[in-house]
């Protein structure tokens, strides 16, 4: 739902641009791209368009794989009205290493317990106490816009185990 | 001044001297009607200072913990059902109720005194404030929470996988109370160094199940202790 | 698998296994073989500064067959030491949105150009001809003030330099500007008036020797995340380190405070003012310092808002006429003049709890408390941001708390190279590079024999700034607009009114080189595809004066080229008799008929590097295309401008072997602490601290007092409205909105509002409204919970959602001297949709 919305609003597709598109689909993905550039944003661009509802967040708990293995990964559940201050962690009450067997999170990754000059401590290290900096919860709808960012796995690069 | 002072004397006079010229039927009657208007009076009192706008007519109250509780799921939810501030902090049995106004009295002695009355002494006393309301819902195992959300009637199918398993495996077994895990749902929390998670249950009181405070939670209770079901 | 285990492989296991103990190491335990060997698992890892902010963070670009494939932040980089942000960890995808502009598109109707004509895909031949027609005619008829430029500080510094040579020496226009101009001129105008050089003395080591941080109106744990860490580690890790945090509402950074102040917008002058009375009337002035290295100014006051000139509100501004001008004055009479700002006063004024104030005032004045103060857009998009920048280095320089590890005035800035390139390339209306200016005859001069171009050449009078770009395209004075690496029609304040009319406008051409379609673009009449980040060789400089350099690592899609070849490819479609005097051609006549592109860039200088001394590992498509090391040629030049005048950069070809080094760089070594004896060359034995940036080396404390906002809330629009950044977006959102994990984490702009007030209104959480100000409106969604936490009468609306273009509502003041703009103090309403 959202998502047309927002294609259609950021779409200035004009039904004669749509079919030129359509017989370029068939001729060939190069043209295609080459169209498919100048179409996108809001048409014009000062116009006053409908606001798209706030969208819910993905609350599945499905850990969805990583772009690269040092992406970070992204959170699948909600942190609406999580505290993350000077003064609490909610983050840490379920992914710090002495609570994921009781509370069933991942734990928190050993680089977390890295200092500046990249030795390990005890626990995990003040700098990356603000878990929001890097790891991000999902909105429940499709991208915006598509993107062609290419996974290793297909361009040549092979892992154990994949025979 | 002296304006004051005579009228008080007079009321005074008024008052303790004996009523000479009333009948007894009539002294009866209206000693009864008084007693009824001042009944009605105090609890429509006490009922106004059961009200959100009652306390939040406190500087202290509005600036930091409604301020805070306006930005929770208490305040603005999906079907508009929301929490005002007794509901959480007053209990509702009329005893317990009169109970906490007595205690209530102290803190217009703070309001008074400014005991609170800035944001720097407010965050300084926040853990101890907090401190006084975890331990209060742990001993009625959360008994305001549970007047609106009782346990039983939970429907797990409508909760996330994770909020349906860790209220299956806490909560519904009586191992830990909606406080322990909910601290700040309302406001902002104080510095939890040390404070562990609510889920984590404490060794010595693993497998002991907590006074159950919802009559319908503690009916169920006992039907599965008499049933055998555990 | 153990059944297929042969008795073969086992014998190997348990050999591989005790030679494995022998020398300490742990085997997985069933380790199996990769298929093509290990080196089908091998990625192509190089260096280069990350993409977005001004912090300017390392990080590692893994490629394999010609595509990036991974980013993670660089362990060896001192800025980052591992780390990125969430951003940063997407930088892997941001090229390859959908959408990347593959061609030049022009509009056009019946196979030609025309203004009302629709997008059509052209060579870069027919791009080039119709601009450079459309230039000389513009030349021709108007001259050379009726062409110019938009830049920014995300152009690389080769093209910033190379850009500044076209416009100033090419065309002898100053109408060259950068975005750089909304985000930071009030920073830099304020180093130059208060040390007589741009650029912060401290660097970020500062961040591990303080004991206190004080954030006036910046958001660091959002907008610089990963400087975020540091603090972080130093006050979560040091338990006497305190965080003061200043702001107009309450926010992320606010999750780490202290003391958290929130004030009424623009009140941060009292509060600055009431500091150093509080340092004075305690007696905690480091006199010795004060005597030996400061001296005391009074600034002209009621300067007015950098409107138009016939706005009411400048017509009624006593001082606006001469806006920076300072005057000297005593102590005794500074003394007085802050005396004013009692603690009783700012409170009035600021609406901040006394408490706070003292606390924070005593972070200042207490000698034993190492500070280091942090600021970034709070202060500057102000209507007196340049006062500001004055009056938070007055309570630094009171108590000498500068220029020494811990004790550290800091301007952090939102653009990669900002500082690069914005600010040392020069690349602003009235500068040229290192700290030189164009109304100074002897900087042109000197630029003029660097260039090896005839004197006369570049224009004197100072060109026209952002804002006034914008007005003077409105108003049909600006004819010929280059715009890249920005997307300033999203940016721009008020753009409705201001800057899309322009746009339009029937008499000028605008052409906008980009990497997307983004709304700039598809109000353009020629748009560039352009080559971005590590599809090109790059230098950015970061915040705290570190140069970094990158190879081009990838191909650009289709036929996406580069601001610099298209800067370079450009100035050859002009030949010196089109664009420059006779008077000066005729007593050079050697400069006859030569193209621009011959006397700017294939100078002597800028072509001396042969394309073999580039690193064979990697393309250089700039190179290869005009024959020559560009980017070393442009840099080694632009180097000449600083080199023994305390701006020295390294020889070029160190910059690939280093994260990133920091200016000045005498022999060899970088400088960590500039002013300072013992850390900074520049200062000789004995002399303790020498601002030597001004002519008596003694640095400005300046004397202005509190003067409200242009706009402030009343019946009709009773809301301040403040505009600003979320963490997931990076600007105007054109590379951040297309990685999808980036968009899925905030997706589209919201109002944040106080859900009491909303609540007051009637307003619903999540309900559509319309925000509404005396300039336009938008469409959006209200939220009253989140990381912003607004007081009542402020909402806050970020700006990186090109459907919410919330620059509609906003007011195009600036602050009078720096002439930025000020984007987080308009009067608003808001009413439902429905």
């Amino acid at each position: 739902m959202r998502r047309e919305n927002r294609i259609r609003r950021l779409t200035a597709r004009r039904r004669l641009a749509l079919a030129v598109l359509a017989s370029l689909l068939v001729m060939g993905t190069a043209a295609l791209a080459q169209m498919a550039a100048e179409l996108t944003g809001p048409t014009p661009p000062m116009e006053n368009v409908p606001a798209d509802p706030i969208p819910r967040w993905v609350v599945d708990d499905i850990r969805q794989m990583r772009a690269y293995p040092e992406q970070p990964p992204v959170i699948p559940h909600s942190i609406e009205g999580y505290q993350l201050s000077v003064n609490a962690n909610r983050c840490l009450s379920c992914h710090k290493r002495e609570f994921v067997q009781g509370s069933g999170a991942p734990m928190i990754s050993i680089t977390h317990y890295m200092n500046r000059q990249g030795q390990m401590l005890a626990d995990v290290s003040p700098r990356r106490y603000f878990c929001t900096a890097c790891h991000v919860p999902q909105a429940n709808t499709p991208p915006l816009i598509g993107n062609t960012f290419t996974d290793m796995s297909e361009l040549g690069v092979e892992h154990a185990g994949d025979e | 001044m002296e304006t004051i002072k005579r009228i008080l004397r007079w009321a005074w006079m008024q008052i303790s001297r004996p009523a000479a010229t009333l009948s007894l039927g009539f002294l009866t009657l209206g000693g009864f009607l008084g007693g009824v208007i001042f009944w009605g009076a105090f609890n429509t009192a006490l009922e106004a200072t059961n009200t959100e706008e009652f306390c939040i007519s406190c500087h202290e109250m509005e600036a930091n913990v409604y301020e805070e509780l306006t930005r929770t799921v208490h305040f603005s939810n999906r079907s508009g059902v929301r929490a005002s501030c007794p509901d959480c902090h007053v209990p509702h049995e009329w005893t317990d109720k009169i109970a906490r106004k007595m205690q209530a009295s102290k803190e217009v002695w703070g309001k008074i005194f400014g005991t609170i009355n800035t944001r720097r002494k407010f965050l300084d006393e926040r853990l101890r404030l907090a401190q006084h309301e975890w331990a209060r819902l742990k001993a009625n195992d959360s008994l305001e929470c549970r007047n609106c959300h009782s346990s039983v009637a939970m429907d797990l199918s409508r909760q996330t996988p994770r909020a349906a398993e860790i209220h299956t495996r806490y909560l519904l077994p009586g191992e830990a109370t909606c406080i322990d895990c909910h601290k700040g749902i309302a406001h902002e929390l104080p510095n939890m160094e040390g404070v562990d998670p609510g889920w984590l249950v404490p060794p010595e009181l693993q497998g002991e199940a907590l006074p159950q405070a919802s009559v319908i939670d503690e009916l169920e209770a006992r039907v599965r202790t008499a049933h055998d079901i555990r | 698998m153990t059944a297929e285990f042969t008795r073969r492989e086992l014998l190997k296991t348990q050999a591989a296994a005790i030679a494995a103990a022998t020398a300490g190491v742990a085997l997985p335990a069933s380790a199996q073989p990769v298929p093509g060997g290990v080196s089908a698992l091998e990625i192509n890892w190089s260096k280069a500064p990350c993409r977005f902010c001004g912090t300017g963070c390392g990080v590692m670009v893994g490629v394999r067959e010609g595509q990036v494939v991974a980013t993670h932040g660089d362990m060896q980089a001192e800025v980052n030491r591992g780390l990125n942000c969430v951003k940063g960890y997407f930088l892997s995808k941001i090229m390859y949105g959908e959408d990347r502009l593959t061609t030049p598109l022009m509009r056009k109707r019946n196979g030609v150009f025309d203004k009302e004509g629709e997008f059509e895909p052209v060579s870069w031949d027919e791009a080039f001809d119709v601009m450079a027609e459309k230039c000389k005619q513009v030349l021709r008829e108007k001259g050379p003030t009726a062409v110019g430029m938009f830049g920014s500080g995300q152009w690389t510094i080769f093209e910033g330099y190379a850009a500044t040579k076209l416009m100033r020496a090419g065309l002898r226009s100053n109408n060259l500007d950068p975005n750089a101009r909304h985000c930071m001129a009030s920073a830099a105008t304020a180093f130059i008036r208060t040390f007589g050089s741009d650029e912060p003395m401290g660097c970020y080591d500062d961040f591990e020797h303080a004991d206190a941080f004080v954030l006036w109106g910046s958001n660091m744990a959002e907008m610089h995340p990963i400087l975020w860490t540091r603090v972080a580690d130093r006050r979560l890790g040091h338990p006497h380190v305190r965080c003061a945090v200043l702001s107009t509402f309450t926010h992320r950074s606010m999750d780490l405070a202290d003391i958290p102040i929130i004030f009424r917008p623009g009140t941060d002058l009292a509060i600055l003012n009431y500091i150093a009375r509080h340092i004075i009337e305690t007696g905690r002035v480091n006199e010795e310092f004060v005597n030996r290295h400061t001296t005391f100014m009074r600034g002209a006051v009621d300067i007015g808002y950098g409107l138009r000139a016939e706005h009411i509100l400048e017509q009624e501004a006593s001082g606006a006429g001469d806006p920076g001008r300072m005057d000297p004055m005593t102590f005794e009479e500074f003394r007085e003049f802050v005396g004013q700002y009692t603690l009783e006063r700012t409170v009035e004024i600021t609406g901040v709890e006394p408490a706070f104030l003292e606390e924070l005032a005593e972070l200042y004045a207490n000698p034993e408390i190492k500070v280091m103060s942090l600021w970034t857009m709070g202060f500057n998009q102000h209507v007196r941001g340049v006062w500001a920048n004055h009056m938070v280095y007055n309570i630094h320089l009171l108590t000498g708390k500068i220029s020494e590890p811990g004790n550290s005035p800091f301007s952090l800035t939102g653009q990669p190279s900002a500082c690069g390139t914005a600010r040392e390339v020069g690349t602003f209306a009235h500068r040229l590079p290192a700290d030189t200016v164009v109304t100074n005859p002897d900087h042109r001069h000197h630029a003029e024999e660097i260039w090896r171009i005839p004197h006369g050449i570049i224009p004197e009078v100072p060109g026209y700034h952002a804002v006034q770009q914008d007005r003077m395209l409105k108003d049909g004075l600006l004819n010929f607009y280059w715009i890249q690496v920005n997307n300033n029609l999203q940016a721009a304040p008020n753009n409705s009114q201001e800057t899309y009319p322009g746009y339009r406008n029937p008499e000028n051409f605008i052409v906008v080189s980009d990497a997307y379609p983004t709304v700039t673009a598809r109000a353009a009449d020629l748009i560039l595809p352009a080559a971005m980040w590590v599809e090109k060789e790059g230098a950015y400089g970061n915040a705290e004066r570190r140069t970094h350099v990158w190879h081009q690592l990838v191909q650009a899609p289709g036929e996406a080229r580069s601001d610099l070849w298209q800067l370079a490819e450009f100035s050859k479609r002009f030949t010196t008799d089109e664009v420059w005097p006779e008077e000066i051609l005729a007593e050079n006549p050697d400069y006859r008929g030569r193209t621009l592109f011959d006397v700017l860039f294939r100078n002597g200088n800028v072509d001396q590097f042969s394309v073999d001394e580039i690193d064979p590992e990697y393309p250089n498509n700039e190179a290869q295309d005009f024959g020559f090391y560009i980017q070393k040629g442009l840099f080694e030049e632009y180097a000449e401008f600083g080199r023994g005048h305390g701006h020295d950069l390294a020889p070029y070809d160190r910059y690939h072997q280093e994260r990133g080094l920091r200016w000045p760089v005498v022999d060899g070594q970088e400088t960590r602490w500039r002013y300072r004896e013992g850390y900074d060359p520049y200062v000789g034995p004995g002399e303790g601290v020498n601002f030597y940036g001004r002519p008596d080396g003694r640095a400005v404390i300046l004397a202005v007092p509190y003067e409200p906002p242009a706009e402030s809330p009343d019946e009709e629009y009773d809301l301040w409205l403040v505009t600003g950044r979320v963490l997931e977006h990076w600007h105007s959102g054109s590379m951040t909105m297309r990685v999808p994990e980036l968009y899925r984490a905030f997706p589209g702009a919201v109002c944040f509002m106080n859900a009491d007030d909303a609540r007051r209104k009637g307003l619903n959480q999540g309900m559509e409204i319309r925000l509404i100000s005396r300039r336009g409106e938008i469409r959006t969604r209200l939220e009253t919970r989140g990381r912003n936490r607004m007081p009542r009468g402020v909402v806050f609306v970020p700006w990186f959602d090109a459907s919410q273009l919330i620059n509609k509502v906003t007011l195009d003041a600036t602050d009078p001297i720096s002439k930025q703009t000020d984007f987080k103090k308009c009067a608003v309403r808001i009413e439902s949709v429905a």
